[in-house]
């Protein structure tokens, strides 16, 4: 019973964090950069939350749980709308030094979740959760990186 | 949303092949750092390959280390399971000295590889991934599971496969 109250109230912060993620989609084409460091900055609180949960289910020696999945859901939705603003910014004329290293990131990001959660699903143990914590991580990280692949794009 | 939580009940069999158990989790991170040095490395040498060209042709090297070792650890046979040993040993060999070489000679190396600092740029896993991943080996040749590996353990089970291991 502790467990699932537990897994529930982090899947509530998760989406709480998830609420203002959305917004900056309809700024597409004006440069609000204030707006635009939303979802980057709940990508990585999401990403660590998730990774600080999911170990702490590997640490109870827990196999992967509904919760977990709906959880890395969020955090793929979320690196899918940081994908759309930035192919917005791109659709508006702007581009980065490194577009190419920029354009590969785009590709990769939105197979992090999904790629962990197969993976991880596949495991029967606590080790299924492990690979989800590292999802979270990177996913945290990748925000830093965008921001050093093209610094407009503010954490 | 039928089941809110997994079944609190503990895990406790053994894992039965090197992907299994802990090794799930190494070949995600080999797999993650796979993808990051070689995909790194294409766009570095068909962009800008004059710039940094050693380091460039590092970085596309570990790639291919640790493709190889993601594949040889997912696959696990006992011959996938010696060339991972041999892919890991290269890694933990490569990240030592590009390390070292980074650091004496930053002349060389005006873009960063992978191994660059013994991986400072990658928090240092690269330089504790091939540690996890030897053991993690070592754990297979020593103690062959009777459980669906019984074909393979003859054939493993010697001092042979131990000794490989730095």
């Amino acid at each position: 019973m502790r467990a699932e109250r537990s897994d529930l109230a982090c899947r509530d912060r998760l989406l709480k964090c998830a609420l203002p993620g959305p917004a900056p989609v309809t700024t597409k084409r004006s440069n609000v950069s204030s707006v635009n460091g939303a979802v980057p900055t709940t990508i990585i609180v999401a990403g660590l939350v998730l990774a600080g949960y999911a170990l702490l289910m590997t640490a109870r020696n827990r196999r992967m749980s509904v919760p977990l999945l709906a959880a890395v859901g969020v955090l793929e939705i979320l690196l899918l709308v940081q994908v759309g603003v930035i192919v917005a910014r791109l659709a508006g004329g702007e581009r980065p030094a490194g577009l190419a290293t920029l354009i590969g990131y785009l590709i990769a990001m939105p197979f992090i979740p999904v790629a962990a959660a197969f993976w991880g699903l596949a495991e029967r143990s606590r080790w299924g959760p492990a690979v989800i914590a590292v999802a979270g991580l990177v996913a945290a990280v990748l925000m830093v990186r965008l921001h050093q692949i093209w610094p407009v794009i503010h954490v | 949303m039928s089941e809110p939580a997994a079944p609190p009940e503990r895990t406790a069999s053994q894992p039965d092949s090197t992907r299994t158990g802990p090794g799930r989790l190494l070949i995600a991170i080999y797999a993650l750092f796979a993808l990051a040095a070689s995909a790194r490395a294409g766009v570095q040498i068909a962009t800008k390959f004059g710039h940094a060209p050693v380091a460039y042709l590092l970085s596309a090297f570990a790639g291919v280390v640790y493709i190889l070792a993601t594949v040889t650890l997912a696959v696990g046979s006992p011959a996938a399971r010696r060339i991972a040993v041999l892919s890991c040993s290269v890694e933990l060999a490569g990240v030592l000295a590009v390390g070292t070489w980074s650091l004496a000679d930053p002349a060389t190396f005006p873009d960063a590889t992978v191994w660059s600092g013994y991986g400072s740029g990658y928090g240092f896993v690269p330089l504790v991934l091939p540690v996890f991943g030897l053991l993690w080996l070592r754990r297979w040749t020593r103690r062959p599971r009777t459980r669906r590996t019984t074909t393979m353990s003859t054939e493993d089970a010697g001092e042979g496969g131990r000794r490989r291991n730095p």
